[in-house]
């Protein structure tokens, strides 16, 4: 998969860059208009992460132009205006998805393979998680031929977490997911325990859920 | 009272007054007039009389006896001379009554001492005064039905007068004020009028507006630039800090102040989020055109919240009543002040406590929506300033009402509601939302 990142911050454009790179994503790095169009006339790319405030020009603008140039990529708009207005002529003119900044890389990944999935309906959506099955598409979890009975939000929650496997998520972050602009603090990274408590409880009756590792002090881990 | 039913009042009123004033001192202006007149024309009289007497003589007027006496057909004059009694009469003019043949009546006489041939008279010349009378009465009649006449004239003139003249203000009180909705974005034009105080008048409310409008962009423009400048430096934070906590050969140590880092950056980020919102919302920023049933958007947060419930074991009751609606408001806004109160109800309650929801409608009245819960309360001093921003509420240090409540009380004020507060410390507290009733409409 390859990404042209069009960010005007260098430092933010190294650290995305950075992790999709660790994430196994071919990246590309553009502080300017000027320099992305040049990109896209050489390259072709899957994913393109727009941030709208460029110093020279409008990102919106650069949108529209870069429709045309890369057709077959998957545009995510990035920017810190937060405007409604934006975001809704952004989605118009045919961004695949919105993130404003502040955002996690985390959910910029989780973004990207949804967009993926989307895209590429022969995606095989059903992972395997130790002796499980997660369907992605018809949100099941399974063991087996049995259902387990999940929650939206402990769903959601496996679901991020497997997708960011082998990495170590904060309370924060997995809270921040679930909760989204609602998401408070403290005060919810109990409740990310007590959903880990749930989701080991359900699954364990099953089969062993060793691959669900607690951070102490941090977050949780999932290791496969 | 509007200018011209002041103007109208006043023209109609100061008219009449001067009317009435006139036509009662008219009587005495007549009868002023009219004896001036009756003094100087017997002096005239006079004058003529002693000029015909040196002419012919004092005898050929009394033909040997010692009065004369003269009078016309009507006895409205009359004329006599007597011999006098005494000496050094000054000439006088007096009212007086005489008796001339039967008839009895009233004189306007004048009285001179007349020397001729070393004998003295006393010359009188009378003239009625009941014709004097007769005049005054029609006068007053006829200056009556004049002024009257020119009055009803003269109001109806200044009344158009005043209507025209007054044209370009309720043009401007149209136009500029009533019906203009802040932040004033429509270019307004000038009104045309050669009064040069409501020029003046309509010339500065233009500018006035548009300084508020050039004000509102620049707060705008403000916000729209600091959520930039504040939120790239934060984003950086933030990604910089994530991928160090994926880097394999750190220590769990290290990890744990990583994770704590990340919880810094995502308190200010929470921040500058929270107030960014109150100046959207305190910037207008926000339409109020949506329709909504209270009911139904409760459910929504309840339904957001559900795990949050359930985690803490909350006994949750719904008892707002359905088809009640509530018009001019902005949904996004209203769901978020029920969720920061709904949300403070469930943190800051005790496990397996319960918050219960009801309202009140009395139509035409009021309509109140009530958020109850058996929380640990909110002490007596600390009340008034739950809603200022960054107040902590001493106790729960680190765990403050942050900025919720601030949000809550922008988002109360936007709307025109009003929100009341009761809290028992140990016990719950209440949160009382009003709404005017003007905004709430029931589906039967």
């Amino acid at each position: 998969m390859k990404v042209l990142i069009i960010e005007d911050e260098r430092t933010l454009a190294r650290e995305m860059m950075i992790f999709l790179e660790k994430a196994f994503y071919l990246c590309d790095k553009a502080y300017t208009a000027k320099d992305a169009k040049k990109l896209m006339i050489e390259n072709e790319y899957d994913f393109i992460l727009l941030d709208l405030g460029l110093p020279d020009g409008e990102g919106l603008e650069l949108l529209d132009d870069t429709k045309r140039m890369c057709p077959n990529a998957s545009y995510i708009i990035i920017t810190a205006r937060g405007k409604l207005e934006d975001r809704i002529k952004g989605l118009d003119l045919g961004a695949d998805d919105y993130l404003p900044k502040p955002f996690s890389l985390l959910e910029l990944q989780s973004r990207m393979q949804a967009i993926s999935r989307r895209k590429s309906g022969n995606n095989d959506p059903v992972l395997e998680l130790g002796d499980f099955n997660i369907d992605l598409n018809k949100r099941i979890v399974r063991f087996e031929e049995k259902e387990i009975d999940l929650s939206r939000k402990e769903f959601d929650l496996i679901s991020y977490m497997l997708l960011h496997k082998n990495r170590p998520l904060t309370r924060l972050q997995l809270s921040e997911h679930i909760w989204g602009n609602f998401s408070d603090d403290d005060y919810d990274s109990n409740y990310i325990d007590v959903h880990i408590k749930n989701i080991r409880k359900k699954m364990v009756a099953y089969a062993p859920v060793d691959w669900l590792q607690t951070l102490r002090g941090i977050g949780y881990k999932i290791k496969i | 009272m509007k200018l011209l039913t002041k103007l109208t009042l006043f023209i109609t009123l100061s008219k009449m007054f001067i009317v009435i004033f006139f036509v009662l001192l008219l009587p005495y202006l007549v009868s002023l007039v009219s004896f001036r007149y009756t003094n100087y024309y017997l002096l005239q009289q006079k004058k003529k009389v002693i000029a015909e007497i040196d002419k012919n003589g004092i005898d050929y007027y009394l033909q040997g006896d010692s009065t004369y006496a003269s009078y016309t057909m009507l006895k409205e004059e009359y004329i006599s001379l007597v011999p006098a009694t005494s000496n050094n009469i000054r000439d006088t003019i007096e009212t007086s009554r005489r008796i001339v043949e039967t008839d009895t009546l009233n004189y306007r006489v004048l009285i001179h001492e007349l020397i001729d041939s070393n004998k003295n008279y006393i010359l009188e010349i009378g003239k009625t005064t009941s014709t004097i009378g007769e005049y005054n009465n029609l006068l007053r009649r006829f200056t009556f039905y004049i002024l009257i006449g020119l009055i009803v004239i003269s109001v109806l003139v200044d009344l158009v007068y005043t209507h025209i003249l007054l044209r370009p203000l309720t043009k401007i009180v149209r136009t500029k004020l009533l019906n203009r909705k802040f932040p004033f974005v429509e270019k307004l034009s000038p009104i045309k009028t050669s009064t040069t105080d409501f020029k003046f008048l309509d010339d500065s409310l233009i500018s006035l507006m548009e300084k508020i409008h050039e004000a509102f962009e620049k707060e705008r423009e403000f916000t729209s630039n600091a959520s930039h400048e504040l939120m790239t430096p934060i984003s950086i934070l933030q990604t910089n800090i994530e991928n160090m906590m994926m880097e394999e050969d750190i220590s769990e140590d290290q990890q744990e102040r990583i994770s704590g880092m990340m919880k810094t950056v995502n308190r200010l980020k929470k921040i500058v989020h929270s107030l960014l919102y109150i100046s959207r919302i305190e910037n207008d920023q926000f339409a109020k055109s949506d329709i909504l049933e209270v009911r139904e958007l409760s459910l929504e947060v309840m339904e957001e919240l559900s795990p949050r419930i359930e985690t803490k074991s909350i006994h949750f009751t719904n008892n707002i009543s359905s088809g009640i609606k509530i018009k001019h408001v902005n949904r996004d806004l209203i769901f978020q002040l029920l969720y920061n109160l709904i949300n403070n109800a469930i943190r800051y309650n005790r496990e397996s406590g319960s918050i219960f929801l009801s309202d009140h409608y009395i139509p035409g009245k009021s309509y109140t929506v009530m958020i109850r819960d058996s929380g640990i309360g909110i002490k007596q001093e600390e009340l008034e300033t739950i809603f200022n921003r960054f107040k902590k509420s001493g106790k729960n240090k680190g765990e403050g009402y942050g900025l919720g409540l601030s949000i809550v009380k922008s988002i109360i004020s936007f709307h025109g509601f009003d929100i009341k507060v009761t809290s028992e410390y140990g016990e719950g507290t209440i949160f009382n939302i009003i709404i005017p009733v003007e905004m709430v409409e029931r589906e039967d």
